[in-house]
């Protein structure tokens, strides 16, 4: 009954849904549609993709795709329980008693461009200890999951080799809120001194070499695109950081009073980029947090703080909060791998750290301005 | 296994029918009266959704080969395009749910599937459902009065979650500082959740003491302890008792996984009388450890040089809990099913998934 005829298969709105529109039937076989129940429709009708339907033919083994068949005028409709995915085939299946039929329409794959780009890897600075614990990767728009563990990749720089294993696996992946911002974790098994893996492996990098981390432009934006360009940084690698941050060992550059200048402050070492935009703030001789902008210095060796309105004469606290971490994990309350030996990285309060400084009016080099 | 109650209305555990905005689904777990606890990793938040499933009917063993092939075909998409993230069973119905997210990017789509014992896959509605939600914003950022936080960058990924007693224990990994704290929410969402910082004791050197966070968790002997994992390898005990007293509080390590090994699921069962603790791995075979074993370990706090002088086998070495490798491949994540058995989510070297069910008596 089936061979004179040839079905029409269209993509079209049913209902303000994107749908599968089936035309071409002979006037027979809409008789006997439109005689079916649901339950009756969905067994003479199936719609699968493609890669699923055997291709020797007959019945896949899997279940069809969601939905629901309708019959309406001289065509049949297929409504998704779940959208149609561009660039995917779809194979209408039509059981009759010799078999199936098979009736094949692919969507059409969407046209982005690419425009996405990684801006940047933290830490920025040149040097990294053997024993660092964390990366940051910034992107200009949204990304998509599922690409971290497969586009991101340390090489060594004298070998071309590439070390393996560096990443803890991604799994779940680490994302900041607008999908912007990846944070990969290097193993901590490899860091922590003692663990197996430490013995075994040694530290996913090598002291004395140049790594270069690389940012392969196959991962995928939220839109399914590729980035325009990849991204890469090279480091040297020294020796292990181990010890408590010391705010005390920072350099405090005291602004006058009377100028909104920033406050300057400069670290012994590079600290961590994602929590150097939490864990430093101002307050005045009142507790008060200040309002302003806070901007973080080349190599995340540095941290400056402009007030909203000018210094007053007087004194003011710079708050570090205990969970600020170096680049290798060390917070100024504990080394991130603790020897217990050691009564000089035995962990202390788990309390913010303030810094008290003094803003005057100056009449050097730095000279007041009336707001 | 959660204790369903009989007549616990929807209503008294604060769900109220509407659509839920779910962005991702990500770790699950029932909670009372059927509810089922589903992490949004990307909404940073945790739903309590009613899926509708009386818990009628004999549970049947759950077995699907090619899960991952159906799951493919029912949601209209190429295999590459499905990713399964967890599976737990209706601890009354054994329908085994399975959060599953469909595309990537903008295109993903939440899915939670339920299967039944007969293999037949369906989906939850995720529109006029009772359900109610738990915002996992982290206090300290939200109420953060300076400029200086331009964006919303800190967040909590949820890697696994359990329901205990009125609390949903929620272990999760930050973006940005390296610790550990267990988060304890009452359920119904109206309290106050709790945290703890937890600390652990590294064994194969016995000096170095490190945060680190929880990967993953299952209560076990009447939900009086919890048994965790770690991203660096330690599996560790504690006493859920502890939790209330103590802000600060110390586990029991017993049993350090090692060797360049990621532990991924835990679940507990029953068998003959015992009840033993299934891991499985990234690296390493599953293995089993019973709990009878666990409670007359000691705390592991001494150095230990037993795996780095055998780091062939690293699976089972001379010190901490006695440990059984089982035979069965590339588990992903379990599911303990009606009590009689254990659901696998078996990956084969080819890539493709399968759910496979083991009666208990057999592993």
């Amino acid at each position: 009954m089936t061979q004179r005829r040839r079905l029409q298969l269209e993509w079209a709105q049913h209902e303000g849904r994107d749908c599968l529109k089936i035309g071409g039937w002979t006037e027979a076989e809409l008789g006997e549609l439109n005689g079916l129940d649901a339950g009756a429709l969905s067994r003479r009708l199936a719609l699968y993709p493609s890669e699923a339907v055997p291709h020797g033919g007959g019945w896949p083994v899997v279940p069809p795709v969601a939905g629901s068949f309708l019959i309406e005028g001289e065509a049949a409709w297929f409504v998704p329980r779940f959208p149609f995915v561009d660039g995917v085939s779809y194979s209408l299946l039509v059981g009759s008693v010799c078999g199936a039929e098979v009736w094949d329409i692919r969507r059409a794959s969407s046209k982005g461009s690419t425009t996405t780009e990684a801006l940047e890897i933290y830490p920025t600075a040149a040097e990294l200890p053997v024993n660092l614990l964390r990366v940051y990767v910034h992107f200009s728009a949204p990304m998509s999951e599922g690409w971290a563990a497969r586009a991101i990749t340390v090489t060594r720089a004298d070998t071309g080799e590439t070390l393996d294993d560096v990443f803890l696996p991604p799994e779940p992946e680490l994302w900041d809120a607008q999908r912007k911002r990846l944070t990969m974790l290097l193993d901590p098994g490899r860091i922590k001194r003692g663990l197996v893996p430490n013995l075994e492996f040694g530290y996913p990098l090598v002291e004395g070499t140049t790594v270069r981390i690389t940012i392969d432009p196959a991962f995928r934006d939220a839109t399914g695109q590729p980035l325009r360009a990849g991204m890469a940084r090279s480091y040297d690698v020294g020796p292990p950081l181990r010890s408590r941050l010391d705010p005390a060992a920072w350099q405090v550059t005291t602004p006058a009073a009377g100028s909104r200048d920033p406050l300057q402050v400069e670290f012994d070492r590079p600290l961590d980029h994602g929590l150097l935009q939490h864990c430093l703030s101002v307050r005045d001789s009142g507790d008060v947090t200040l309002d302003g902008m806070g901007e973080i210095g080349k190599r995340e060796h540095s941290w400056s703080f402009a007030p909203d309105v000018p210094w007053k004469t007087g004194d003011y606290q710079l708050v570090v909060e205990p969970r600020l971490e170096d680049v290798a994990g060390n917070t100024p309350a504990r080394v991130f791998d603790r020897d217990v030996t050691k009564a000089e990285d035995a962990p202390g309060e788990w309390e913010a750290v303030t810094i008290i400084f003094t803003c005057a009016r100056t009449h050097g080099a730095r000279v007041d301005r009336a707001y | 296994m959660v204790d369903l109650g009989t007549a616990t209305s929807l209503a008294n555990l604060g769900l109220a029918v509407g659509t839920p905005a779910i962005k991702s689904v990500g770790p699950l777990a029932f909670g009372p009266g059927g509810v089922l606890f589903a992490a949004d990793n990307v909404g940073a938040s945790i739903f309590a959704i009613d899926v509708g499933d009386a818990g009628d009917g004999e549970p049947q063993d759950v077995n699907l080969e090619n899960f991952d092939a159906s799951l493919a075909s029912y949601l209209g998409c190429s295999r590459e395009d499905v990713t399964i993230r967890d599976i737990v069973a209706h601890p009354r119905s054994g329908n085994v749910y399975c959060s599953v997210m469909r595309g990537s990017g903008d295109a993903a789509t939440p899915v939670i599937i339920r299967v039944s014992g007969d293999g037949s896959i369906g989906d939850v509605p995720l529109d006029d459902v009772a359900f109610s939600r738990y915002d996992i914003t982290d206090a300290a950022d939200a109420d953060d009065p300076r400029l200086v936080t331009r964006m919303q960058l800190r967040t909590v990924t949820v890697t696994d979650m359990s329901y205990v007693d009125g609390l949903l224990l929620v272990a999760g990994t930050s973006n940005e500082e390296f610790t550990s704290t267990l988060r304890r929410i009452p359920f119904p969402f109206n309290g106050e959740a709790k945290s703890n910082s937890l600390e652990i004791f590294h064994v194969s050197h016995g000096v170095y003491e490190t945060a680190a966070p929880i990967r993953a968790f299952v209560p076990y002997q009447d939900n009086t302890s919890i048994l965790a994992s770690y991203t660096c390898t330690p599996v560790v005990q504690f006493t859920l008792a502890d939790f209330d007293t103590e802000k600060h509080v110390m586990g029991k390590t017993v049993a350090e996984l090692g060797s360049h090994n990621h532990p991924i699921d835990l679940i507990s069962y029953e068998h003959d009388g015992g009840e033993y603790l299934l891991v499985c791995n990234d690296r390493h075979p599953l293995f089993k450890v019973a709990c009878k074993d666990i409670d007359v370990q000691g705390p592991l706090t001494e150095p230990d040089d037993s795996m780095d002088a055998s780091p062939a086998d690293p699976v089972t070495p001379g010190v901490g809990v006695p440990r059984e490798l089982l035979p069965h491949p590339g588990v992903k994540r379990m599911a303990n099913l009606n009590g009689n058995g254990v659901l696998m989510l078996q990956q084969d070297e080819e890539g493709r998934s399968h759910l496979r069910t083991y009666a208990t008596a057999t592993l």
